[in-house]
């Protein structure tokens, strides 16, 4: 539906990211190539696990286990390469810091690792949209539309976009929570990523169910807004911590 | 939070001069990819009208078989890499018998000729597919104009820095446009031939482009080339001064509020542009290595290759450009996927790239790690990733 619309489905999926590139991430140039390598990072895992399921492609219509099977595939594999992403950030850590001792500056501060750890998610979030939706994007440049039977109401473009868009809020945030929950060895926040991700993708398996996707993506917002407080809540919780510990230090 | 005292992390300046040359290869593809988008969206203008020295030995047509498409674009590939090694032995011919003043005229005179021509058929279609009202006069006037500005940019070393890296960029993109515009299997094979092409001749000792970056070293000079540079040489220009200054007064500042940065920055430049001048020597001394001829394509000579300034800024050939740009202005023909995919690609190829560099310290070619992971993408994605996420989301099933 014309070039207006296709950039309004793009921006309905990836606004809120583009605006914290701009305001937040664009400042430091470490923090971009922290996006941009996650994005990489998130093609290669999509890449294997389509190498993986290729041979079962494509799934029969109107079946759902098959789908459920590849996303707990899907997710499984991907919160395994979420946890070496996390190993890899360790060893960089170190890296920087001893890079910083050596050029006499100070180490990394607790928003540093937080704006890193915020970066990776966006960069899987956005590599998320990216292939998802915005891929799929090209004929609403033209001049029609197009629908699906299980959600007749609404544009597929629009409803993939709103999905993507849940989707991009959770795989940022948890991002965060995972990494501080690593970090500290809190491991109620090292379970509940996973188990976000998960119920994540499972609800998005209500979009099966005629017109599911009434019920499946206010879910999913629910999911997201959840993410959400919790991670505000936790990094809330991080930074008064230390900001006690440095001046009870003083 | 009292954050106003708190000294500047390493975070804030780290990875500068890798964004410094991501943006504006980004941007090329990125302006490839919306002209392609744009200017071939009718699939009735087909491609075969385009020919250049790059099919003269087999123009592709749609009923040959996939064996005659590959034999027929491996000859193609072949003819153009000759070519390429010819016209870059010349090229090192005359640099060494001192014939400074004719590739200088030559490399003006390609740079013309691609604004010009180039330039004026893209915008040419553009008026077409938009329906721009304009009259021939004034077209060429302007043309005429932007392109002889586009000459002294690329040629004079007193100009400003943003417009020159601005003519170089849309150099890069009318080259690779056109490029985008040979038939399938010989981009293809092309890029696989070039990057080859492109390790022998920069890291063999009998390779043209090795000579040249010797002889320019040992000699002390700079070789006449169309060379994308992320940072600024100095020069006495008071502005070029500036810039530079303002980077190194970031550095030591201890404020983190922007608006005093600016208001510092006013006060001292002034004494600085007097410090750096006295000081002399090793910052105005102009970048030795890896400086590369850029020609027109009926002569076809795009010499790639990466390297150190003296001054430490990070030098890309322009030929480095064209090429990224023609893989990525290739794979959106296909799908926008497709375009992501061998965009990361080529991004993660040039970090890689740029790693060596600081490891090895000297000139290395820049194509031969992109081109391989960018085809190697663009054909992982073709043939799986498509039909996992097309099913996917078309069932709204995402993770």
């Amino acid at each position: 539906m014309t070039v207006a619309a296709g950039i309004g489905y793009a921006l309905v999926a990836l606004g809120p990211s583009l605006s914290l590139f701009v305001s937040v991430i664009s400042r430091k140039p470490f923090l971009i190539l922290t996006v941009l390598s996650s994005t990489l990072l998130w093609l290669v895992s999509l890449i294997i696990l389509s190498g993986l399921w290729r041979p079962f492609l494509p799934l029969k219509a109107n079946v759902w286990w098959p789908y459920a099977l590849l996303v707990v595939t899907s997710v499984c594999f991907q919160e395994a390469l979420r946890f070496m992403f996390w190993k890899v950030y360790k060893r960089l850590e170190d890296v920087l810091d001893s890079f910083a001792d050596r050029i006499s500056r100070p180490r990394l501060f607790l928003t540093d690792k937080l704006l890193i750890a915020l970066a990776g998610g966006l960069g899987h979030g956005v590599a998320h949209a990216v292939f998802f939706c915005l891929s799929l994007l090209t004929p609403a440049f033209g001049p029609a539309t197009f629908y699906v039977e299980k959600c007749s109401k609404v544009p597929f473009f629009l409803v993939s976009a709103i999905i993507a868009l849940a989707f991009v809020t959770i795989h940022t945030f948890s991002m965060v929570i995972a990494f501080e929950g690593y970090a500290k060895g809190n491991k109620v926040d090292q379970v509940i990523v996973p188990v976000i991700h998960l119920a994540a993708g499972m609800l998005t398996l209500v979009n099966f169910a005629s017109e599911g996707c009434v019920v499946g993506v206010p879910l999913l917002y629910v999911v997201a807004s959840l993410t959400l407080v919790h991670c505000g809540k936790m990094v809330w919780q991080r930074l008064l911590e230390s900001r006690n510990q440095s001046s009870g230090s003083q | 939070m009292d954050q106003n005292q708190r000294p500047r992390s390493i975070l804030d300046s780290l990875g500068e001069e890798l964004i410094a040359i991501l943006t504006p290869v980004s941007i090329c593809m990125f302006t490839v990819v919306l002209l392609v988008c744009i200017l071939n969206s009718d699939p009735s203008s087909s491609s075969s009208s385009f020919s250049s020295i790059a099919t003269a030995a087999y123009s592709e047509s749609d009923s040959d078989s996939s064996w005659d498409k590959f034999v027929g674009a491996f000859l193609n590939s072949l003819v153009f890499v000759a070519s390429i090694t010819v016209a870059t032995f010349i090229l090192v011919l005359l640099f060494y018998l001192r014939c400074i003043k004719f590739l200088k005229f030559y490399m003006g005179f390609s740079a013309f000729i691609v604004l010009g021509n180039l330039g004026g058929e893209i915008l040419v279609l553009l008026i077409d597919r938009f329906r721009f009202p304009i009259d021939c006069i004034t077209f060429v006037i302007l043309l005429f104009n932007f392109s002889v500005v586009g000459v002294f940019a690329v040629f004079m070393s007193r100009f400003s820095i943003l417009i020159t890296q601005g003519y170089l960029v849309w150099i890069g993109v009318l080259v690779a446009y056109f490029f985008t515009l040979l038939p399938e299997w010989t981009t293809w094979v092309l890029l696989v031939a070039l990057a080859l092409y492109d390790i022998a001749a920069v890291l063999l000792p009998v390779g043209p482009l090795r000579l040249l970056v010797e002889m320019a070293i040992s000699r002390d000079e700079d070789i006449p080339a169309l060379v994308y540079e992320a940072r600024p040489v100095i020069r006495n220009d008071s502005h070029l001064v500036q810039r530079r200054v303002w980077r190194e007064r970031r550095s030591t500042q201890n404020d983190s509020n922007d608006v005093e940065v600016s208001v510092v920055r006013s006060v001292e430049v002034v004494v600085e542009e007097e410090d750096v001048g006295s000081r002399g020597g090793s910052e105005i001394s102009v970048p030795l290595i890896d400086r590369r001829t850029n020609q027109p394509e009926n002569s076809e000579t795009f010499l790639e290759g990466i390297g150190l300034g003296s001054s430490g800024a990070i030098k890309l050939g322009l030929g480095d450009f064209i090429f990224y740009s023609v893989l990525v202005g290739r794979a959106a023909m296909y799908d926008l996927m497709t375009v992501y995919a061998c965009y990361l690609a080529i991004i993660a190829g040039l970090g890689i790239t740029l790693m060596l560099l600081s490891v090895y310290q000297k000139a290395l070619p820049a194509l031969p790690v992109s081109i391989m992971l960018g085809v190697v993408f663009y054909f992982l994605v073709r043939l799986l990733l498509e039909v996992f996420v097309v099913q996917c989301s078309s069932n709204l099933v995402m993770f």
